[in-house]
């Protein structure tokens, strides 16, 4: 997590998010990758930088050419 | 009695005029047939009904009454052409170290272009940050500075550089290599016609297995990517399809892939061949699934569709620790939507070259592609694709197809479609 996603909270229960593995289909294929989540309600957060990173990358590498 | 599914046009393979043609199904099998005026009837397999041809082709349009009239005699590029320059191709030499029987440059001799016009015409070509360049001939290699060549077109700003050879210097002289390498060279495409010498010595005139893998292991000293590009011919390799594709595996990372292309008959044929000479892109199809179908099963190729469907296919792939392919995209996808040549360009570069030798020393770990970190960083440093280009000479020559050619060669200043370069009269 980066420090900024340190000191997210969960919306709805003020709780501090911790790292969770959630995963994900993509394009036909699925991925397991830690992203900070509400321990009590399960919310999942996706940083900008998240998507703007890695999950721009895979988009582009799977994107059918 | 043949049935006419569809038209278009062509050219007499006597005298190259552009005359009407059209695809005629007999059974399953489809021909190109036309007739010149003057030099009579001429019929050439372009399909054998292996696959179906429609779903393959997708709903392309024919060529309308009045569409590309000058075709292919305006060409470099006319206004009317469809499809814009994916990859450049530029003879640096017509000089070669072999004598092949399937060659199309012309055998030549006699002085080579000098670097300054080459210097400059690779300026005159280049779209800085943009252009894939693909130094040919005759054999590159032959020349001493093609080194200066390389780097020349990296400064003209070419993105990437690309080396067409048959790899018989690259295996003899590892300094040259290492210079290719440090002049800026992004990836070699090399000659491989099969994992056994009667291969290449029906083909090349001489047996070449152990040089190519020499060559291989030197470009991967390097960090070069080599992409392997058999030519297939009837009676001769396609039997091999599958031991090319398991050898291109085994030696992945250094071997980025194959390139399949299915002979094709221009330069110094004498005559155009019978049908039973011609493999065409559906029987590669078919011999791929065959033979080697546990690693690439026929669902992971696409056609193509930066140029035409009936010009080639594709697939990508992640090699896994135990040399079995991942396939990147599987069933039919979008596959209807064009893409643009430069959209097509980044993509099999990015994968024809391999990363950094600092990107590549992160520890690939494991089979971790389950993660999306392991995954982006197979997909960096053991990216694998299966490609075909099937290259058209004056017996099926469909313009159709050639309108929407993205591999040009670079010649007086102008960029003209690959095949249309290349097409000689039938003697
Ligand atoms: S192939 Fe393209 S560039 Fe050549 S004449 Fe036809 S449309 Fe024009
Ligand atoms: S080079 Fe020939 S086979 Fe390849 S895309 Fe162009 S027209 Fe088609
Ligand atoms: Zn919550
Ligand atoms: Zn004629
Ligand atoms: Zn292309």
């Amino acid at each position: 997590m980066t420090e900024k996603e340190r000191k997210w909270k969960c919306g709805k229960c003020s709780q501090v998010l911790t790292l969770q593995k959630v995963v994900f289909d993509y394009l036909g294929h699925t991925f397991s990758h830690e992203v900070p989540a509400c321990p009590k309600c399960g919310q999942v957060f996706i940083s900008k930088e998240l998507a703007e990173g890695r999950i721009a990358e895979l988009e582009e590498e799977l994107e059918d050419k | 009695m043949r049935e006419i599914i569809r038209k278009t046009y062509s050219v007499c393979p006597v005298c190259l005029k552009r005359i009407p043609a059209v695809h005629a199904a007999e059974g399953k099998t489809v021909y190109l047939e036309k007739t010149c005026p003057e030099h009579g009837n001429f019929s050439a397999v372009i399909w054998r009904g292996l696959r179906d041809l429609e779903a393959w082709r997708g709903n392309l349009p024919e060529i309308a009454e009045g569409e590309n009239e000058n075709c292919p005699h305006a060409c470099g590029l006319c206004p009317e052409h469809r499809q814009g320059t994916c990859c450049v191709l530029l003879e640096v030499t017509k000089r070669c170290n072999l004598n092949c029987a399937f060659c199309f440059a012309e055998g030549g001799s006699g002085e080579d272009i000098p670097f300054a016009a080459l210097q400059r015409q690779l300026h005159d070509l280049a779209e800085p940050g943009k252009t894939l360049v693909q130094l040919s001939g005759g054999e590159p290699t032959v020349r001493d500075d093609l080194p200066r060549i390389v780097a020349a077109a990296k400064e003209a700003g070419c993105r990437y550089v690309q080396l067409n050879t048959n790899g018989i210097r690259l295996a003899a002289d590892k300094e040259y290599v290492r210079a290719l390498a440090k002049a800026g060279l992004s990836f070699v495409f090399m000659q491989f016609d099969g994992t056994r010498d009667p291969i290449y010595r029906t083909l090349r005139g001489r047996g070449l297995f152990d040089i190519k893998k020499q060559a291989i292991e030197n470009c991967a000293q390097h960090n070069l990517g080599v992409t392997l590009v058999p030519t297939i011919v009837p009676g001769v390799n396609t039997g091999d399809i599958g031991n090319i594709i398991r050898f291109a595996v085994a030696h992945s990372p250094a071997v980025r892939g194959v390139h399949f292309q299915p002979v094709s008959y221009f330069g110094r044929f004498p005559s155009l061949p019978s049908d039973s000479r011609r493999f065409t892109l559906d029987e590669l199809l078919l011999a791929i699934e065959d033979q080697a179908g546990e690693l690439v099963p026929g669902d992971s190729l696409h056609p193509s569709r930066c140029d035409h469907p009936l010009c080639g296919f594709h697939g990508d792939y992640l090699v896994m620790q135990d040399q079995t392919l991942h396939p990147l995209h599987k069933g039919q996808s979008n596959c209807c939507e064009p893409v643009t040549a430069e959209q097509n360009r980044n993509f099999v570069a990015r994968r024809w070259q391999r990363p950094d030798a600092e990107d590549a020393k992160e520890p690939a770990v494991g089979d971790d592609i389950e993660t999306l970190e392991g995954f982006l960083r197979r997909i960096c440093s053991h990216s694998f694709t299966v490609t075909a280009m099937a290259f058209q000479d004056a017996g099926n020559l469909d313009l159709e197809r050639l309108r929407t050619c993205s591999l040009h060669v670079y010649s007086d200043g102008r960029f003209v479609p690959f095949c249309a370069y290349y097409l000689t009269k039938q003697a």
